[in-house]
């Protein structure tokens, strides 16, 4: 049988291709995880570039966003101030296609306000929404706990989580949340009603996973924090957190599962010097 | 009136001959498949997710349709020479026209709706795969957005065979039409900017601008009316006025740009 000259050339081709691509992907990865954070084109272009496929350009870009946030956390990378900026800019663009897209407003409350330590950015967004989806009790609540929890604007707090409650759906513990709220104050425990909340609506595993991790962390904290209530109506003063383990109210202080150290707040709340966000 | 059917009905023949509709097909299937791929990577609005990738998905399938078969089916007469067989028959030129639209158009509204089965299909699958995340979905909203995107593609025929009256190779047709589409699709959201522009700072547009956007909305299609994508992909109330309103901006678009069709192709000279 004669050979001809482009079977050999093709073989030689593919090899050199298969010996190329990995080479390429390995680059590509490690160009994108040193990208600072992508432009964003504001809304009133992309809105015309769009071409009348407004809709699928809103789905496209929330999913560029959550990879981007997802492939900073997959490589181990803490999210800086600048890649928060981006995240912001994105949702704003998203829910200009799409105001009615419920996804990002979940995006927005879930990282913006416990990640970033930009409540008030997840609440403009989140008014934007509950100015469009006027059926969806979610997000009223989501903008009244962020209120209440990170804003401490408790009059307004209460004002939302209300009307959230009048809403057809709702779950029926929020019209006793109010007083829930009253009662534990800032306290964490506030913060796991909200987050058992969030955990039904996630099915991202990416969310459902960062949910689970601080639901974990806010446990341990609730632990200590009822330690110390126990200690203080007891020898009626704030201890040191260590004194916890020693009078035996602990068996040992729980660890933070982003690697922080315990500390209370000047209002008795106990937080982690690593915020409820991965160490840098 | 018998003539103008039975060129519609040669017309819709030669078109399904095509070769390239496996190749639509192929496209939209893929479209579909990768909405099924895609969909669980959302959290909450996965019905939104669904019913816009499959609305776009048929409007790609559509104007592939229109601009790479549709074009050919109307301008093949002319780049052949075959129009002086078929003007030869008992047939008026303002005939050829309408039947040519006609057959275009049942060509077009045929195989998207076939196209439309496929597409509910990929919605009822993923509807039941994931049925707590299609709580705003209505079978009947979204069918209403399916049937205007046709209307859109009738439209965007007329706009075919108006170009197709005007120039002598199908390449010009194809450039003038696809741009007509693209300015079309995109005319509302720059009108409605550059309004907001102009609210936001009055002495500073001329009143020759205004002239001109004012002009354009009259000369141009808006193809973004005929677009419900939203309200299907969020189950939002449709208002049967604001539906009659379109549909009928649809069709007296078209009728005036084939009977403009039909003047022009009367007087042209073939040679």
């Amino acid at each position: 049988m004669r050979w001809y000259w482009p079977v050999p050339g093709l073989f030689l081709a593919l090899v050199l291709y298969v010996l190329v691509v990995p080479g390429v992907w390995n680059q590509r990865e490690q160009v994108r995880s040193e990208i600072p954070a992508g432009y964003i084109i504001p809304s009133k272009f992309s809105r015309i570039l769009a071409f009348g496929h407004q809709g699928v350009l809103s789905d496209y870009l929330f999913l560029k966003t959550a990879t981007f946030i997802g492939g900073r956390s997959s490589a181990g990378q803490p999210m800086t101030e600048e890649d928060w900026e981006y995240v912001v800019r994105s949702l704003d663009v998203i829910t200009d296609l799409d105001p009615y897209f419920a996804d990002p407003y979940v995006l927005a409350t879930g990282l913006l306000a416990w990640e970033a330590n930009k409540p008030q950015e997840a609440n403009r967004l989140l008014q934007k929404g509950i100015d469009h989806r006027e059926w969806d009790w979610r997000l009223s609540f989501y903008k009244g706990f962020n209120l209440f929890y990170f804003l401490q604007d408790y009059a307004t707090a209460a004002e939302y989580i209300m009307k959230a409650a009048q809403m057809p759906g709702s779950s029926a513990y929020l019209a006793t949340l109010g007083a829930r709220l009253a009662y534990y104050g800032g306290q964490s425990r506030t913060a796991l009603f909200f987050l058992q909340e969030m955990l039904e609506d996630a099915s991202d595993p990416m969310m459902q996973q960062r949910l689970l991790k601080r639901r974990q962390a806010l446990e341990h904290a609730v632990l200590i924090e009822d330690a110390l209530d126990l200690f203080r109506t007891r020898e009626g003063r704030t201890p040191e957190l260590t004194e916890l383990v020693e009078s035996g109210l602990l068996d040992e202080l729980p660890p933070d599962p982003y690697g922080g150290e315990w500390f209370i707040q000047p209002n008795g709340r106990v937080f982690s010097t690593s915020k409820f966000a991965d160490m840098k | 009136m018998k003539a103008v059917l039975s060129l519609a009905l040669i017309t819709f023949k030669e078109g399904i001959r095509n070769r390239s509709l496996f190749g639509i097909a192929l496209v939209a299937l893929f479209l579909f498949g990768l909405n099924i791929s895609v969909a669980g990577f959302f959290m909450r609005d996965i019905g939104k997710v669904t019913v816009d990738m499959n609305l776009s998905a048929l409007t790609i399938a559509g104007l592939l349709l229109v601009f790479f078969v549709g074009i050919n089916l109307m301008a093949k007469d002319i780049d052949r020479k075959t129009i002086h067989l078929v003007l030869s028959k008992p047939l008026s030129r303002a005939q050829y026209i309408w039947g040519k639209y006609l057959g275009i158009q049942f060509f077009v509204t045929v195989s998207l709706l076939l196209l439309a089965g496929c597409s509910s299909l990929t919605v009822l699958l993923l509807k039941s795969m994931y049925p707590a995340y299609f709580g705003g979905f209505s079978w009947l909203i979204f069918f209403v957005a399916v049937a205007f995107v046709l209307v859109k593609f009738w439209v965007l025929g007329a706009v075919v065979i108006f170009f197709s009256s005007l120039t002598t190779s199908s390449l010009i047709t194809l450039i003038f039409s696809l741009g007509a589409y693209l300015a079309g699709v995109t005319i509302e959201e720059v009108v409605f900017y550059l309004k907001t522009e102009m609210a936001a700072q009055e002495q500073l547009i001329s009143e020759s601008l205004k002239n001109f956007i004012e002009a354009i909305t009259w000369i141009l299609p808006n193809f973004a009316a005929f677009d419900f994508s939203l309200e299907a992909a969020h189950g939002l109330a449709l208002d049967s006025g604001r539906l009659l309103g379109v549909l009928s901006y649809g069709v007296l678009y078209s009728v005036i740009l084939l009977l403009l069709a039909s003047l022009i192709f009367s007087r042209r000279e073939f040679n």
